[in-house]
């Protein structure tokens, strides 16, 4: 048994082993010191048969070596993680921009939908029967300037009045649906976010005035 | 089996961070490195430091080793940069090799490593090891020297000595490994009786 480790080891040294049997004898050979012990002769006959003059047979240069990488830290960990950083990468600007697409899409069908010009009710109608959380921008101001005359002022002052903020919404939704293909995300995100104001005070204006007029009841 | 596969599962075990898999590669390299070094510069104990720095610097360059080269191609290759950059940053500061002892200290240091790398004692240990392992060469049978000469000195494969003693591939595997046998029972003798660094290594 052992005789025959050490035939492998020798045909190791001399890449004559097969892949496989290599694989399972390097594993003993870096934690076994007598093998690598020998290991090490075998290195030494060479040189001696190669006739490598001015090289010292005994020299220390392995245990020099072996000592100052006891404080460099293992390879594993600076070999794999760079690869993975660079393996999530690649695909993160494409999910964000798919994404970003996606939610757009959504927003502006849903909104489209909702639309005078889409659906049968008008939108400040269906807003009025179905009672639902507001964006606190829009109820807020309203609801501090209730007690006062020129809430609707405020609220409205944004706008103008309901229906001319309507045409402009859509036409902006229009514009973002057909151009959704071609436009950056962040154009893209700009474009809604100025859609999204724009309902916002029109929700604001469709509600601010039954708010106002209830608690001024 | 590939040529270089011995190499190539030394090198995996160290990316996987197996650093005594590095020894291996140390042990197997350092005779050949220095020797390589040595054209670049004559001083052994110089040598030895360049070659070491090329084996730190092979290290630290592992994780980006992907086997497309033989090792000790990629291993050389390095050492042969380390050895040019070496000889023309010594070029460049120029250190008075005839130093007396008013001198900085790491100068006086650089002269403290030549000699001992020249010392008497150290030529003595490389020509014991010299004189046994060619005692034990011309010891052995005819068939098991000429196996492991045409191996060693002529670096031919299994295949090819075989072809050369018309015998099969795994007779020449045989002989070479006893050939290496009763050398190391000689050599052995010798590394521990003083010599011993590689039996301390790890």
């Amino acid at each position: 048994m052992k005789e025959e480790l050490d035939s492998q080891l020798s045909a190791m040294f001399d890449d004559e082993l097969p892949s496989a049997e290599c694989e399972l004898l390097a594993r003993r050979l870096a934690r076994d010191e007598q093998l690598k012990a020998r290991w090490g002769r075998y290195a030494v006959m060479g040189a001696v048969i190669r006739a490598e003059r001015g090289v010292r047979l005994n020299a220390p240069l392995a245990g020099r070596v072996s000592a100052v990488l006891l404080a460099e830290p293992a390879l594993v960990s600076r070999s794999s993680a760079p690869l993975r950083v660079a393996g999530m990468r690649w695909w993160q600007p494409l999910a964000a921009t798919g994404l970003a697409a996606s939610v757009a899409a959504v927003s502006v069908l849903w909104l489209r939908s909702q639309s005078p010009l889409a659906g049968s009710a008008p939108l400040s109608s269906q807003l009025a029967s179905a009672p639902r959380a507001l964006p606190v921008a829009a109820v807020v101001p309203a609801a501090i300037n209730s007690g006062g005359g020129s809430s609707l002022n405020y609220v409205l002052s944004r706008g103008g009045s309901t229906a001319p903020l309507m045409v402009p919404s859509t036409e902006l939704a229009n514009y973002v649906v057909a151009h959704s293909t071609f436009s950056s995300p962040v154009a893209r995100r700009n474009l809604l976010s100025a859609f999204m104001t724009s309902e916002g005070g029109t929700l604001g204006a469709e509600e601010a005035p039954q708010d106002a007029q209830s608690s001024a009841k | 089996m590939s040529a270089d596969a011995s190499d190539l599962s030394l090198v995996r075990r160290v990316q996987r961070g197996d650093k005594g898999a590095f020894d291996a590669l140390v042990l197997k390299y350092q005779h050949k490195l220095v020797k390589l070094v040595m054209r670049y510069v004559r001083n052994p104990a110089e040598a030895e430091d360049i070659a070491q720095e090329a084996f730190i610097k092979a290290y630290r360059a592992l994780p980006q080793f992907r086997g497309d080269s033989a090792f000790y191609t990629w291993l050389y290759r390095i050492a042969i940069n380390t050895a040019k950059n070496a000889v023309v940053s010594r070029d460049r500061s120029p250190i008075d090799y005839d130093l007396d002892r008013n001198s900085s200290d790491e100068s006086y240091d650089m002269q403290g490593r030549m000699k001992d790398s020249e010392t008497p004692e150290g030529l003595v240990l490389t020509d014991e090891i010299r004189s046994t392992v060619n005692a034990a060469i011309d010891a052995l049978p005819e068939d098991l020297r000429t196996a492991i000469v045409l191996r060693e000195l002529e670096g031919l494969s299994y295949e090819e000595i075989a072809a050369a003693m018309d015998c099969p591939v795994g007779t020449v595997r045989s002989r070479i490994f006893r050939a290496r046998e009763a050398i190391d029972r000689r050599l052995r003798e010798v590394f521990e009786g003083g010599l011993g660094r590689a039996e301390e290594l790890g």
